[in-house]
């Protein structure tokens, strides 16, 4: 009977291992539509999105983030160690790399390329990469690097796009005095280390990929990834469209979908409805300093705050403004950034401890304020709607101030605005970017708000330095029970990634992060 | 034609004129834009690096961009700039801004080209029809039709068109812009139509109670009793003396068209100067929003110009 089962089982294996060898097939361009172009595809010095969620198809990392976007991969390095002190990290380089025109990836330009995005006078990310002191070479193959302290997030850091490994010769060659005027030229036609390579860029309109001949991936099939023969963008910024073009066959994939639409294209015959899991959070700023313009501020009263929290019904709003796409947040970080704790909503709806909360605060009549949201935006006004109906069960007068995107950016730095929506999405898979921002307050004054928590900015202080994962869990668990019960937000939602491809694609990714990989994406014929 | 030859003197010192009152036009412009460009709250720093920016990174970058020098100085290098033909570089695009405006323009152009003259294959001869036929079923109809087309938002007759004719009956692409030039002029047939929906209704409507009044005057009536052929009569009197105000008009809405081309694109994905507009000012990307400012200043004054000179030959007493 064993031998049976042993039979049948390496059978199955057997087929199984078959068909998805056979099953793959090569070639094709995948064509997909984005709700807008890229700005700059320098990995170190770009500021928005639109330009990190595709870098990864072009430029490679020495480490790659897992499918969850929790964990780390072999990448442009095959072997990884952080020496017991937590003081350095050595890096072996996979055999017979190379750059997309041929030239081979050598632990210099491994070096160079970390130095430049650890430089504090390129671009805004070097601070995920600022315990790097030193970079040093050993060999052929290995890298390493030295850092000023112990850093637990060191080999997350080095799957994020500001780390990819760029081929120093030729971006020296390129024109230009300084490092920000050669990154211009060297964008434009980069000699990159990922799957792909830019072939043409017809800004605001396409942006045209093709398989990199040089990259080091193996698919399914033993052959070299990608299997595409390449990717099309096209830029197509109304959502109707984009989804009127995909349903015609015009495109392969659209991101961004409407939740409003998700529903119905999930029923498309043609479509796969994908919802990628995301570390995107929703949720409302308060400002809690006593005085805003010379006014006394209700909102820096923490049972004010609290009473807001309790007197949102989260579920209305997810129904509403999401379709349901959403779900309610259990800490102000995403279920799926690591170290989330919590497994409860928070502020579940209670009007009455919201009213109790106000007469103890001494607001029982409630007070006039205001929201900042952003003009035009379908979801912001829906939410401030629902806000403004809900917290009139307390008295208070919500009033709605629409504004274009850079007068509220304005207004949040300065520290003037009372409350703003916004969202958030992680660059890397820690805790320790989101929390610097909402908790630790030397960063911006958690969100700008002027919150401020000494335990919890020494808890942040000493987890940046933690090497012990168990002791490090502890400190992200007890900031964020601190933070969850009196900071400076109303955390509504956390939501996925909508993106709808058409049935004959397979095996794309879009990860927590946000990033889209078409490495491994593969079209039927 | 004969009124021509007396009028071409005239005519020349005329454009001449018009020539030299653009001048100031457009520099009143540059001043305006670039003041109050930066009276807008927000900076490019700010715009570029969104909410996570920490107040270092901003300043540095600012500075970098020469944004920390007091307005008058930033505005004598950007004269100083203009003179020798330098626009600048788009800040969010990193890119010479001539560079972004011969790119994206000429798109814009070509979108607002067809857009007119589909308006006017449409209004012309309706207007005509309609104006003979007048308080007809004809006449009903097409004003009624128009109607529709001037109320309608121009976002909603778009995803009309492309759900129609793009997605359902597949006679053209559903948005886009194409690789070559007759694929792109197919590419811009829907979006121009939506554009000229609307303007069409507008000269339709203008051009037949002018085609009206001209109908019943005076000239007319000696015309048809000197005996000249209908024809002629409807050309050379009729349509030359009605088009008069729809010339003017015609000018005048080209800038609106412009302002409807920012919505056109951005539904039928075209990647022209509207959106390039829009992106710049939420983005606050000075030197782009200049740029694109000047270029179309100058466009619209030429419009004027062409609109201008054209009603001189229609009418040789505006050029006097």
């Amino acid at each position: 009977m064993k031998k049976i089962a042993k039979a049948a089982l390496a059978a199955v294996l057997l087929v199984g291992t078959s068909l998805s060898a056979v099953a793959v097939e090569r070639g094709g361009v995948m064509t997909y539509g984005r709700y807008a172009d890229s700005l700059f595809l320098d990995p170190v010095l770009n500021d928005a999105n639109v330009d990190i969620w595709i870098l990864s198809n072009l430029y490679d990392t020495l480490l790659l983030p897992t499918d969850d976007g929790k964990g780390v991969q072999a990448g442009l390095a095959t072997e990884w160690k952080v020496s017991d002190d937590g003081m350095s990290v050595n890096l072996t380089l996979r055999d017979g790399i190379q750059f997309s025109d041929g030239s081979p990836i050598t632990p210099a330009d491994v070096a160079w390329s970390l130095k430049r995005a650890a430089n504090k006078d390129n671009g805004i990310w070097n601070f995920l990469v600022s315990s790097i002191d030193d970079v040093t070479t050993d060999g052929d193959k290995t890298v390493v690097l030295k850092l000023k302290h112990p850093d637990p997030a060191i080999l997350a850091a080095l799957t994020v796009f500001n780390t990819a490994i760029l081929p120093q010769k030729v971006f020296e060659a390129a024109a230009g005095a300084t490092d920000a005027d050669k990154a211009k030229v060297f964008a434009e036609h980069p000699v990159s280390s990922g799957p792909f390579v830019l072939q043409s860029w017809d800004r605001g309109s396409t942006m045209k990929l093709v398989r990199n001949e040089h990259y080091w991936g193996k698919g399914e099939d033993g052959k070299p990834l990608p299997y595409l023969d390449g990717v099309t963008f096209e830029v197509l910024p109304d959502d109707a469209t984009r989804i009127l073009k995909l349903n015609s066959g015009e495109i392969d994939g659209a991101e961004f979908i409407p939740y409003s639409r998700v529903e119905e294209l999930k029923s498309a015959g043609n479509l796969n409805m994908e919802l990628f899991p995301s570390t995107r959070v929703q949720y409302v700023t308060m400002n809690a300093r006593p005085q805003i313009k010379g006014k006394d501020n209700p909102l820096s009263n923490p049972k004010v705050r609290q009473a807001m929290n309790y007197a949102v019904n989260k579920d209305a709003i997810i129904a509403i403004v999401t379709h349901g796409v959403g779900k309610p947040l259990t800490s102000y970080m995403s279920s799926a950034t690591p170290m989330h704790t919590g497994d409860k909503p928070l502020y579940a709806y209670d009007i009455e401890k919201a009213k109790s909360l106000m007469k103890e605060a001494g607001f029982e009549k409630g007070f006039d304020t205001s929201i900042l949201v952003l003009a035009g935006n379908q979801d912001e006004i829906g939410i401030a709607t629902a806000l403004q109906q809900m917290w009139a069960e307390l008295g208070i007068k919500l009033e709605l101030q629409q504004v274009d995107n850079a007068t509220r950016t304005q207004q949040y730095r300065d520290g003037v605005f009372t409350m703003r929506e916004a969202a958030w999405t992680d660059d890397i898979a820690d805790p320790n970017e989101i929390t610097s921002y909402f908790v630790y307050s030397p960063t911006i004054d958690a969100l700008h708000t002027g919150w401020k928590n000494e335990e919890a900015d020494k808890l942040f202080d000493a987890s940046q330095k933690e090497i012990d994962a168990t002791k490090r869990a502890a400190q992200y668990a007890r900031i964020q029970e601190i933070y969850n019960a009196e900071g400076p937000i109303v955390p509504l939602y956390e939501t996925p990634y909508p993106v709808a491809l058409s049935k004959k694609v397979h095996g794309f990714l879009q990860i927590p992060l946000g990033n889209n990989f078409f490495g491994r994406a593969w079209l039927d014929k | 034609m004969q009124n021509i030859g007396s009028g071409a003197l005239p005519l020349f010192s005329f454009v001449l004129r018009r020539i030299l009152q653009m001048i100031p036009t457009v520099v009143f412009i540059l001043v305006v834009t670039f003041v109050l460009v930066r009276l807008l709250p927000g900076d490019p720093a700010s715009a570029m690096l969104g909410d996570r920016a920490i107040d270092a990174d901003v300043k540095r970058i600012n500075a970098s961009l020469g944004l920390d020098k007091p307005i008058p100085v930033q505005f004598l290098y950007f004269v100083k700039n203009v003179f020798t033909g330098d626009l600048g570089t788009s800040i969010a695009l990193k890119l010479p801004v001539t560079t972004i405006i011969m790119q994206r323009l000429p798109v814009t152009l070509m979108l607002t080209l067809m857009a007119a003259l589909l308006a006017l294959v449409l209004a012309v001869p309706l207007a005509f029809l309609a104006a003979l036929r007048r308080e007809q079923t004809a006449d009903a109809v097409i004003r009624g039709t128009f109607q529709v087309g001037l109320s309608m938002p121009v976002f909603y007759v778009g995803i009309l068109m492309l759900t129609v004719f793009g997605a359902t009956l597949k006679w053209f692409p559903v948005g886009g812009y194409g690789d070559t030039f007759a694929d792109r002029l197919y590419h811009l047939f829907l979006p121009a139509l939506t554009l000229a929906f609307s303007f069409s209704a507008v000269l339709m409507r203008n051009l037949r109670s002018s085609i009206i009044g001209v109908i019943n005057a005076e000239y007319v009536d000696f015309a048809r009793a000197k005996g000249l052929r209908p024809r002629i009569i409807m050309t050379r009197h009729v349509l030359r003396n009605a088009l008069i105000s729809t010339v003017t008009l015609f000018g005048l809405q080209i800038g609106t068209l412009f302002g409807g081309a920012v919505i056109t694109e951005t539904v039928f994905a075209v990647p022209g100067a509207g959106r390039l507009m829009i992106d710049s000012i939420y983005g606050r990307d000075y030197p782009v929003l200049q740029g694109l400012t000047i270029a179309l200043a100058v466009l619209v004054s030429l419009t004027f110009l062409a609109t201008d000179i054209f009603q001189a030959w229609l009418d040789p007493r505006v050029a006097r």
